[in-house]
C-alpha cells in the first residue's frame, strides 16, 4: 500500500515539476513517430450541412519532418498527391490527369486542404510546436474527462506559422493533446479553430486519438479526420519521398 | 465513331480477366459543356460532351499500364468563322473566293488520347506510348513546353498526350536526368529531348535542350492540289530553362526559352510569375510573359499571326502580356475568382470573372464569362465579342 501510494505520489511530483517546454517536447514525441503509414478518412461537414468525404494513404518519416499523402477516394481526386518535406517548408504536388507535379510556396500551407477545416500546416508540420512556438505552463485542468496540463504555445519571432498563438490541454496520463485552440495570425484573442480529439487507443504501445475533429470557428463548419488504419516505426525508404514516389 | 466505340468496348472485355482481378483501376468523367459567345450581332452556342474512359493497373511490381479513351460529340455551332473575329481591315485584305477556308471545325471524335507503359527499374523509369509531356513551371505559358500550349482560359485542363520514350534517371533525392524521343517520320523531323532536373535551397530548377520540326502555315497561300494551306517544316533548336521556389514569402517562377529557327527568325520566350494566399484564404497571382514571335504593334498584326494563334502554332499575338488571377473560397464549396489577362503590347485586355462549385464528391461545376475591352484589332477587341463557358463535370 504504502509503495502504491509512494508511486502515485512520485507521479503526481513528476507532473507538478514538468515545465511547459518539457511537455511540448514530450507531447512532439507522442504524436510524431519515428515512420508512420495510415489510412484515413476526411469528412468535412458544410455550412449547409452536407458531407464530403475523402480517403488518403499517408506515410511520415522522421518525427513528421517528411510527409507523403495520396488520395484514394473520392474518383475526383484520386491519384492526387503531397509530397511535403523538411517540416512542410518544401511542398510539391501531383495531378494525375496532367502528370505535372507543381512545387507550392510555404504560403500554401495556409490553404485548405480539399476544402476541410485542416490547413496544409495542420497536416504536416512536424516540429513546429516546438520549432516555431514558445511554451508556457498554465494552470491545470479537466478537459473532455482527461486531467490535462493546459499550455499555452506563443508564435516565435520570425516564424511563418499561421497561427499567433495555441492553447493545448494536454492528458496527463498519455501526452496526447486532447484539445487545441488556434488563435489569429494577426488577432491573438480571437480563437480561429479548436480541434478535439478522442477514441485514444494504444497502437504499437504508442497512444493515438483515432479521431480528430476541426471546428471551423470563424466559417461554422467542421471537418472530421478518423483513422482507419495505423502503423508505426515501419520501415520506409528516403526514396519514397521524392519527386519520382510523388508520381507514382 | 461507331467503329471506335466498338473498339474501345472490344479493348475493356479484353481487359475483364484483369479488371476481375482487380488489376486494373476503371475510372473517367462524364463532361458536359456549354459554350457561348455574342460577336458583333451574332449569338453562338457550342454544346459539348465528353466522356474519358481511363484505365490503369499495376500490370507487374515494376509494371503499370495506363490509357485513356475521350469520346466527344458536339451539337449547335460546330463550325467557327475565325473572319468573324478579325478586324475588317484583315478580313477585306482575303480574297473573295477564299474567305470560306477560315473556319474552324469541332467534330465528333473518339481518340486514344494516352497509353502507355511505365518499367520502373531501380535505375530509372522508362515510359513507352502516347503520354503526357508537362515541362516548365509557368501557369499559364510555358516557354520550354515545345508539345503544348494551354488555353489561358483554362490553363489547368489536361493536354493531348504524345508519342513518346522517355526515360526519366534519378540522380539522388533531389536530381533526375530526363531523355525523351518523339517519334516522326524520320529520325531528322523527331524530336529529341534532355532535361536535367536539380534543387537549391528551396528552388526547384530545370535545363532542357530540344530539337523539333516545327511547322509554320502559311494562311495567306492555299495549295488548291492538296487543297490546304502552304505549310514550311524547319528545324527548332530550343534551350531553356525554367525555376520554382520561394521569395519573401511569395512563390515565385520563372522560365525562359530561346529557340534557333532554321528558316524564320529565332525568338525567345519568358515567363515570370508570382503567387500568395492571404491568411484571409484569398490567392491572388499574376504571370507576365514576353513572346518575340509577337508583334509589339498592333497595326502591324496580320492576317498569318491571328490564324497561327488560333491554330495554336504561336502562343501569343502580342509581344508583351500579363495574367493576374484572384480566387477566394466564399464558401467550403465554392470559389470565386477573377482573371485579367493585359495585353501590354497593344493595351486591350479582359476580365474574366470564374466560378468554381462543388455538387458532392464527384461532381464539380465551372464555369467563366469573357468579357474584352480592347479596341478593334487588339488582342482583346471587343469586336472579338464576348464569351460564356459552363462545364459540369461528373467523376466516376
Amino acid at each position: 500500500m504504502i509503495t502504491v501510494s509512494a508511486f502515485f505520489l512520485a507521479g503526481w511530483l513528476y507532473c507538478q515539476e514538468l515545465t511547459g517546454d518539457e511537455i511540448i517536447h514530450k507531447v512532439n514525441d507522442t504524436i510524431n513517430m519515428e515512420t508512420s503509414h495510415t489510412k484515413s478518412m476526411m469528412t468535412i461537414v458544410t455550412t449547409s450541412g452536407s458531407e464530403r468525404t475523402f480517403t488518403m494513404e499517408t506515410w511520415s518519416k522522421g518525427k513528421g519532418e517528411k510527409n507523403l499523402v495520396r488520395y484514394l477516394e473520392p474518383s475526383r481526386v484520386k491519384g492526387q498527391a503531397v509530397l511535403m518535406l523538411n517540416n512542410a517548408d518544401d511542398i510539391w504536388m501531383f495531378f494525375p490527369r496532367t502528370q505535372r507535379v507543381r512545387k507550392l510556396a510555404t504560403h500554401a500551407k495556409k490553404q485548405k486542404m480539399q476544402g476541410s477545416d485542416f490547413s496544409y500546416e495542420d497536416m504536416g508540420s512536424g516540429d513546429a510546436f516546438i520549432e516555431d512556438y514558445d511554451a508556457q505552463r498554465l494552470e491545470d485542468e479537466m478537459r473532455e474527462g482527461h486531467d490535462c496540463f493546459k499550455l499555452e504555445l506563443t508564435r516565435k519571432e520570425g516564424s511563418d506559422m499561421s497561427y499567433s498563438r495555441l492553447i493545448l490541454w494536454v492528458i496527463k496520463d498519455n501526452f496526447v493533446p486532447v484539445i487545441i485552440d488556434y488563435y489569429d495570425d494577426g488577432d491573438p484573442s480571437r480563437l480561429e479553430k479548436q480541434l478535439v480529439q478522442s477514441d485514444i487507443r494504444i497502437i504499437d504501445g504508442i497512444p493515438v486519438a483515432m479521431k480528430a475533429v476541426m471546428f471551423n470557428k470563424n466559417d461554422n463548419t467542421q471537418t472530421a479526420m478518423e483513422f482507419l488504419e495505423v502503423k508505426f516505426n515501419v520501415e520506409l525508404a528516403d526514396s519514397l519521398f521524392t519527386e519520382r514516389a510523388l508520381k507514382k | 465513331m461507331i467503329k471506335g466505340v466498338l473498339c474501345a468496348i472490344l479493348v475493356i472485355l479484353c481487359l475483364s480477366p484483369l479488371l476481375a482481378q482487380e488489376k486494373i483501376d476503371l475510372f473517367g468523367y462524364y463532361e458536359a459543356q456549354y459554350m457561348g459567345a455574342k460577336v458583333k450581332s451574332n449569338t453562338y452556342q457550342l454544346f459539348t460532351n465528353k466522356l474519358r474512359l481511363d484505365l490503369k493497373g499495376q500490370i507487374a511490381d515494376n509494371i503499370t499500364l495506363a490509357a485513356n479513351i475521350n469520346v466527344l460529340t458536339y451539337h449547335g455551332k460546330t463550325n467557327w468563322d475565325v473572319l468573324e473575329f478579325l478586324s475588317d481591315d484583315i478580313v477585306s485584305s482575303i480574297p473573295e473566293e477564299l474567305r470560306s477556308l477560315y473556319v474552324i471545325p469541332f467534330e465528333n471524335d473518339i481518340v486514344l488520347d494516352n497509353a502507355y507503359v511505365r518499367f520502373r527499374f531501380k535505375p530509372f523509369d522508362l515510359t513507352v506510348g502516347k503520354q503526357q509531356v508537362s515541362l516548365g513551371t509557368g501557369y499559364v505559358w510555358n516557354p520550354t513546353d515545345v508539345f503544348n500550349i494551354k488555353d489561358p482560359l483554362d490553363p489547368t485542363y489536361e493536354q493531348p498526350g504524345h508519342n513518346a520514350l522517355r526515360g526519366d534517371v534519378p540522380l539522388g533525392s533531389f536530381h533526375t536526368a530526363t531523355v525523351l524521343y518523339s517519334p516522326e517520320d524520320n529520325w531528322r523531323y523527331s524530336t529529341k529531348l534532355l532535361q536535367f532536373k536539380g534543387r537549391m535551397a528551396h528552388f526547384d530548377y530545370y535545363l532542357i535542350g530540344v530539337v523539333r520540326d516545327w511547322v509554320f502555315t502559311d494562311f495567306t497561300r492555299f495549295d488548291a492540289e492538296s487543297m490546304s494551306f502552304e505549310a514550311t517544316r524547319e528545324r527548332r533548336q530550343m534551350l531553356g530553362a525554367s525555376t520554382a521556389g520561394e521569395l519573401l514569402g511569395l512563390g515565385v517562377w520563372a522560365e525562359y526559352a530561346y529557340n534557333w529557327m532554321e528558316l524564320s527568325d529565332d525568338f525567345y520566350e519568358l515567363v515570370a510569375g508570382a503567387d500568395y494566399t492571404f491568411d484571409f484564404q484569398t490567392f491572388v497571382m499574376v504571370e507576365y510573359y514576353r513572346n518575340t514571335l509577337g508583334k509589339s504593334d498592333y497595326r502591324e498584326y496580320d492576317l498569318n499571326d491571328w490564324m497561327r494563334y488560333y491554330a495554336a502554332e504561336q502562343k501569343a499575338i502580342s509581344r508583351d502580356q500579363l495574367y493576374a488571377f484572384a480566387q477566394h473560397p466564399v464558401t467550403d464549396l465554392l470559389n470565386l475568382g477573377l482573371i485579367n489577362i493585359t495585353s501590354f503590347s497593344d493595351g486591350s485586355f479582359a476580365f474574366v470573372p470564374t466560378l468554381f462549385y462543388s455538387l458532392s464528391d464527384n461532381v464539380e461545376i465551372y464555369g467563366y464569362l469573357n468579357i474584352n475591352f480592347g479596341k478593334e484589332g487588339k488582342a482583346y477587341s471587343k469586336s472579338q465579342g464576348n464569351g460564356a463557358l459552363i462545364r459540369v463535370r461528373v467523376y466516376f
